[in-house]
């Protein structure tokens, strides 16, 4: 009885203490400006590590906590919390940014000058630039017998049927990679066709997440998927038997960009400082595994440079991926 | 007497209430504003539109017959093995491998579930390499039952193991006696007594399975289901609140069918006056054949987990299978490991304290208490509909109530937020214990001249101790592993292991996303471990 007493104190009172401990520690989050600047990213792990050199290298160290989140639960947070969000700066699928700030105006016009080869909106500058590519599980392409395709149109062929595994653009933005391509080379009836077709092939492997594809193609379960080029790349390096192809009709590429949170007079004033450290000093590195060029001055020479890059010839909007959507379930039924 | 123990009663009750209305229903109900306010004012244009959708309906069919056959095969299953623990004189250590067996499904996030069945039954699969073939189309119906059953046999288990140790095993003999073949006696004195919880596990299992998506979203194939269009619609392509609002509405329906099944159902509940454990009469053709089903059915559930013990330590599953630790030393690498992890630890020891005390108080109140019959009913719903509640659904409804409050982002939300999540399981097994229990032990106690809460904490609690450690490690487990609703509340300080695992699982690093994911599972085991001790410590202080 007096053990049981007195244990039942102690675990209410150790809960109580770290439970206020909890609060305090993430209640004083107000922004002041010896307060450590909250970042969040949708980015990959190694833009991540571009970021985070190019901040520590320029005496940033420690001023600066990053949390990465997925695109669709950041697309939320985004778009619910709007300038409450915790985050003094973000990275993000460039047009996912768009709607939000069409929705919340919750960003403030960079204070630096950014001279991108394409037009962006002032209140946010790219780094980096993904790009679409066709991937291969070697292993099971010579198991079966498939021939190697060369563009996304061949993947509409009867040979690859229940071999391969896209994404949903309902629910990730990878597919609209592949969109893009169809819609460009093909227009959008042709797109259409060539998408039903696709979407025969790949049946049960319609993912909802843009990295079920490689997933699929990683485990075995399927030997052709359609992802993002630089992670295919990684995994070949690694060793694994992951290869990819270059479309004939195009690397299609989406761009992240980072934003500034404007929270008034409680927005951090580190942050537009480490934006512009990001963009002035990260996109090197950055482009060892992004290689497009995005600032006049760039060139693409790295060794990991795809074959075919291309941009859509209309603004990558909000309204335009809608757009695509709709002629994605078009062609589902 | 009797109104000073309804105050004390009441003052529970009206804390109950408070933390729902604070936490559930006011975030349900700027949900359920979303799904009829639009740009033009209040309208039924997003109701009209979910519905319309060629694929919406068809989804819901398939929603309802997959989780309703996997629930029902999860409660089967669970009742097989909590019966061969109870009832049969199988060794003690095959009863323990049994129960373990059981419960390991709930020590890991649900993320590996979809995994663990990929590379368990895929084209490479653990175990279609060593039978040499594919045992099932694994995208679709088949798939989606495999996860759901894995998923939901730990609480069916729970639950139904949990009140068995309440039924007065004498019925056994006096049913003999009085003449009873062998299916009646099964009958009368097992099965009759547990309609009631074997209805309240179904249900449970029901609705995890109608609520989830993480198993849709890796083996769900083509076979479409309400909840992966909830997700789409919520924190798809395009964030679409206000329809995402609608198909969680629409979702909720159910509960109120099974508020009314668990009412009729609740006749059926019997009290005994004594839990007696008498000595089981040797039958060795009993024990053996409940003692290899129950065996059968934990080498099952082991043999499709044993990938995620094999995937870390190997160089690339399933392609290089040459022994490598690098996946264990890069997730350790990681400095912020640490921080996640202790904000693990105390979210979920927070969770497990004061969940453990709503879930306590709220029994105490429909099970043994005169309170009037609309305070009970006001929990059991409350109950019920904590149950149908996506925990996405909680996320994003708390994105859209909390920012901009001292709550923001704190580990202090975090807890409330499982607390609520979670609410029905240990709210359950209390009621279902104490309802057991002899009705009279109040009154007798208050007769002899004491108070309401000493009756509470000298009787009922210490008879209650195995249940109440059991919803207090259920509750603990279940923060360790909760993901879909943390990920829209934890912030940049407040990290957790779990939100860490949705971060690598997003990046591809799926080897890190096991390393972590076997550190859960080894942290619960040991959490376990320490609760059954002390289990015992207790039990023997009592004697």
């Amino acid at each position: 009885m007096k053990m049981r007493k007195s244990l039942a104190c102690c675990l209410t009172v150790a809960a109580a203490v770290s439970l206020l401990a909890g609060c305090s520690s993430a209640g004083g989050s107000a922004s002041g400006s010896d307060e450590q600047v909250v970042i969040y990213s949708n980015a990959d792990d190694e833009a991540l590590t571009a970021i985070k050199n190019a901040l520590d290298s320029n005496g940033y160290e420690g001023k600066y906590i990053v949390q990465g989140f997925g695109t669709s639960e950041l697309g939320g947070k985004l778009l619910a919390e709007g300038k409450n969000l915790e985050a003094d700066l973000v990275t993000m699928s460039t047009f996912y940014l768009q709607s939000a700030q069409d929705a919340n105006s919750m960003f403030l016009p960079l204070d630096f000058e950014v001279k991108t080869l394409e037009e962006f909106p002032d209140y946010c500058a790219p780094i980096t630039s993904q790009e679409g590519a066709i991937l291969l599980n070697t292993e099971l392409m010579e198991q079966e017998g498939l021939p190697r395709p060369a563009s996304i149109k061949d993947l509409a062929s009867p040979v690859y049927e229940g071999q391969l595994a896209v994404t949903d653009i309902q629910s990730s933005s990878t597919a609209w990679l592949l969109i893009q391509a169809l819609a460009d080379a093909y227009g959008e009836d042709g797109a259409e066709k060539i998408l039903a077709d696709i979407y025969k092939n790949a049946g049960d492997h319609i993912e909802t997440s843009g990295s079920g594809p490689l997933k699929l193609c990683r485990a075995g379960e399927v030997a052709i998927g359609f992802g993002l080029r630089h992670q295919a790349v990684a995994d070949k390096a690694d060793g694994l038997p992951i290869d990819f192809v270059d479309p004939t009709e195009g690397n299609f590429s989406l761009t992240e960009s980072v934003a500034v949170l404007d929270k008034g007079g409680k927005t951090n004033p580190l942050a537009m400082d480490m934006a512009q450290c990001i963009i002035e000093n990260s996109r090197k590195e950055l482009q060892q595994t992004y290689p497009n060029p995005l600032y006049k001055g760039e060139s693409s020479d790295s060794a990991n440079k795809s074959a075919y890059p291309k941009t859509f010839p209309e603004p990558l909007t909000f309204e335009l991926f809608q757009k695509h959507q709709q002629l994605s379930e078009d062609a589902k039924q | 007497m009797d109104t000073r123990k309804n105050i004390e009663l009441k003052i529970i009750f009206w804390t109950i209430a408070a933390v729902f209305s604070l936490f559930l229903a006011l975030p349900l109900l700027v949900l359920l504003g979303r799904s009829f306010v639009g740009d033009q004012g209040v309208t039924l244009e997003f109701y009209r539109s979910v519905i319309a959708d060629r694929k919406f309906l068809p989804a819901l069919g398939n929603s309802f017959l997959v989780a309703a056959a996997a629930a029902l095969a999860a409660t089967v299953i669970a009742f097989v093995l909590a019966y061969m623990i109870h009832y049969t004189n199988a060794p003690l250590w095959l009863k323990q491998a049994v129960r373990a067996a059981a419960m390991l499904p709930m020590f890991l996030p649900t993320i590996t579930y979809g995994f663990a069945i990929i590379y368990s039954f895929g084209k490479q699969g653990l175990i279609t390499r060593l039978l040499g073939t594919q045992l099932f189309d694994l995208y679709g119906f088949m798939g989606l039952m495999t996860g759901y059953v894995i998923y939901t046999v730990p609480v069916a288990f729970l639950l139904i193991h949990n009140t068995m140790g309440y039924i007065d095993k004498k019925t056994l003999v006096v049913s003999k006696v009085m003449g009873d073949g062998t299916f009646s006696t099964f009958w009368i004195a097992v099965v009759r007594p547990l309609l009631g919880t074997l209805a309240g596990a179904f249900i449970q299992a029901f609705f995890l399975s109608f609520t989830d998506f993480g198993i849709p979203a890796s083996v769900g194939g083509s076979y479409d289901v309400v909840a992966a269009i909830l997700y789409n619609k919520m924190i798809g392509g395009i964030p679409d609140f206000s329809r995402g609002a609608v198909v969680a509405v629409i979702m909720l329906i159910p509960s109120i069918g099974s508020i009314c099944i668990l009412r009729i159902l609740e006749r059926f509940n019997i009290r005994y006056n004594r839990i007696s454990d008498i000595d089981l009469k040797k039958d060795p053709a009993r024990d053996i054949s409940w003692g290899t089903a129950g065996s059968v059915l934990s080498i099952l559930i082991l043999s499709i987990f044993a990938v995620i013990f094999v995937v870390p330590m190997v160089e690339e599953w399933p392609y290089k299978t040459g022994f490598s630790l690098d996946h264990i030393r890069n997730a350790f690498l990681d400095h912020e490991l640490l921080d996640s992890y202790s904000h693990s630890i105390t979210m979920a020891a927070c969770t497990a304290l004061f969940g453990t005390l709503l879930a306590y108080g709220a029994a105490l109140i429909t099970a043994r208490s005169t309170l009037p019959d609309r305070y009970k009913r006001a929990i059991d719903s409350i109950s019920l509909v904590t149950n149908a509640i996506p925990g996405m659904v909680l996320g994003v409804a708390y994105m859209f109530l909390f920012p901009g409050t001292p709550l923001q982002n704190t580990l202090t939300l975090m807890v409330l937020c499982n607390i609520v999540h979670y609410f029905s399981t240990p709210y359950l097994m209390m009621k279902n214990s104490l309802s057991k229990m002899n009705a009279g032990w109040e009154t007798t106690a208050m007769l002899m001249g004491d108070s309401w809460l000493k009756t509470i904490i000298r009787v009922v609690t210490p008879n209650a101790l195995s249940s109440l450690l059991e919803v207090f490690s259920y509750y603990f487990i279940n923060a360790m592993v909760t993901i879909s609703a943390l990920v829209f509340i934890a912030g940049a300080r407040t990290m957790v292991l779990t939100t860490k695992i949705k971060q690598l699982q997003y990046i591809n690093k799926f080897n890190e996303v096991f390393v972590l994911s076997l550190l859960i599972l080894i942290t619960n085991l040991i959490a376990k471990a320490l609760f059954s001790l002390l289990a015992k410590k207790l039990a023997e202080k009592k004697k």
